[in-house]
């Protein structure tokens, strides 16, 4: 008993980071019709940004500021080099994105090398969760991860920056003639997606192994989850967030994570082929 | 006002505007009368932006808008109200007349209540989601949200499609009054004939790609045979 409220809690800090990912994800394309296959690669660079700051003495603290500022820049430059020279072409844009994955994952080889590094964590204790013992930091991921999350929401449903930028998604080419500037409403919600991947990245290095390759982890399903939820609407990010991220945990607790990749796959398949729109999402009027 | 001179564009990979030449006059209603096909709408689109104009100038007030980004064009105070109206579905009434206000600072995004007394409507259903009006309705939404900003010019593209009349025949008269109290200029796409007599100034005939005849709309209440030359199918 004690093993499996450990396990859905587990469970759910995955399902939370997940949406971070995601959310990030399906803005940057609700938005541009860009799929940003570097998006692993943001959430990569916020963890080595807490590797660095562990490697100079810094601790971990200081990363959750500066992994989505830095990476939120970094995401700004490669829409300012790369990106914004290919909107209307959806298909240079993914092998673009993903030409940048790759020399992200190569740049941190250079400079880390390909082995796996650990990070000391933070709040190195246990708390008592409904009697059982769970770790302090990962009740903390959770929270912060919660709070993104809703603020996420509160920015893109409740202010004019929100409005506008539904706007786009929904009629890109009214919204402009209504005096809607779209490259910059591109470039904005191109560097917030950047820094949520960032942060996730950040707070999630403690209880990973850094290496090159984490990103993909966490890339693969945040797609899945907006595949399977829906383009469009927020709301569908969460539904998608919650199966994906819900029924890998769950599988790969009871069978192992091969059966979960399995059944994943399976299932966002024949979700897809019933409704290809996604569980919430809304169908593209374009 | 509005001046277009030798207007090339093309739309879908064919050349449609084949040097389009207009000039509109401060505070008139001109109607722009053609067949289906001749490239009205591909002319209403390239005045606000969303297609390029390959050569050929638009000037504004003197000013050339030619080859401005839709948002700068909107900015120099031209309102769109397009094809289909194109209003957000999903948003209720007043989310749709607040996008038009996003590109002023927050202090400056007021919705002017002198609109509300045009659309009287409108301030009934404020917090209606605007995807469960009438076509009549949705109609007077897209022309408020291109009213919010008090535009110079303004442009409709075939108000009356989809519409009935006696809701077409409100929609000319808010558009005479506003035009009358406000001396906003008005262009309007349109194949309704009876609408164009009862509401315009002047009015030009397109016919492939060309404007190919302008005359006072006196005129052709007087004397019909243009508007069958050019819009008998």
């Amino acid at each position: 008993m004690a093993d499996l409220i450990i396990q859905i809690l587990n469970g759910l800090n995955f399902v939370l980071v997940l949406i971070m990912v995601a959310m990030g994800l399906m803005i940057i394309f609700g938005l541009m019709n860009v799929i940003n296959m570097a998006h692993g690669e943001f959430f990569l660079l916020g963890a080595y940004t807490v590797v660095v700051t562990n490697q100079i003495g810094l601790g971990f603290w200081p990363a959750l500021v500066l992994a989505p500022l830095a990476v939120g820049l970094i995401g700004m430059f490669i829409e300012y080099v790369c990106i914004r020279h290919l909107y209307q072409r959806p298909l240079d844009t993914i092998l673009a994105t993903w030409g940048v994955s790759l020399a992200i994952k190569q740049l941190i080889i250079i400079f880390f090398g390909p082995a796996g590094l650990t990070v000391s964590p933070p709040l190195p204790w246990m708390i008592s969760v409904a009697g059982i013992n769970y770790p302090a930091y990962r009740l903390f991921i959770m929270t912060v991860a919660l709070i993104i999350i809703a603020f996420t929401f509160y920015i893109f449903l409740r202010t004019d920056f929100g409005l506008g930028a539904r706007a786009v998604i929904a009629n890109r080419d009214m919204a402009a003639t209504l005096g809607i500037d779209t490259r910059r409403m591109y470039r904005t919600t191109f560097t917030f997606g950047a820094a949520l991947a960032g942060l996730a990245g950040a707070v999630m290095a403690p209880i990973m192994s850094c290496d090159p390759q984490m990103g993909l982890g966490f890339f693969i399903p945040a797609f899945l989850s907006i595949l399977v939820g829906g383009t469009g609407t927020l709301y569908g990010v969460l539904a998608g967030g919650a199966i994906v991220g819900g029924g890998d945990s769950l599988f790969s607790y009871h069978y192992s994570p091969v059966i979960a990749q399995v059944v994943i796959f399976s299932l966002a398949i024949v979700l897809i082929r019933i409704r290809p729109q996604g569980l919430l999402g809304a169908r593209n009027n374009e | 006002m509005l001046n277009i001179t030798d207007l090339h564009a093309s739309y879908g990979g064919s050349l449609i505007l084949q040097g389009i030449d207009l000039a509109v006059k401060q505070g008139e209603i001109t109607a722009i009368m053609g067949r289906n096909g001749m490239g009205k709408t591909t002319l209403m689109k390239t005045i606000v932006g969303l297609l390029p104009a390959m050569s050929g100038s638009i000037q504004l007030d003197g000013q050339m808008i030619t080859h401005l980004k839709p948002h700068r064009i909107a900015e120099r105070g031209v309102g769109f109200v397009p094809q289909g109206r194109e209003i957000f579905g999903d948003f209720t009434v007043f989310e749709n007349l607040k996008l038009a206000t996003l590109r002023f600072p927050r202090q400056k995004r007021q919705i002017p209540s002198a609109l509300f007394a045009y659309f009287p409507i409108l301030e009934e259903r404020k917090n209606q989601r605007a995807g469960s009006f009438s076509g009549g309705e949705q109609q007077m939404l897209a022309m408020a949200r291109a009213l919010v900003t008090h535009p110079k010019l303004l442009l409709l593209d075939e108000p009356s499609e989809g519409i009935q009349p006696s809701i077409v025949q409100e929609i000319a008269r808010i558009l005479r009054d506003i035009n009358q109290k406000t001396g906003i200029t008005i262009v309007i796409v349109e194949q309704n004939v009876d609408m164009i007599l009862d509401l315009a100034d002047t009015c030009a005939f397109l016919e492939k790609g060309r404007i190919v005849d302008t005359c006072p709309v006196d005129t052709l209440r007087k004397d019909e045979s243009l508007i069958t030359r050019y819009m008998a199918v």
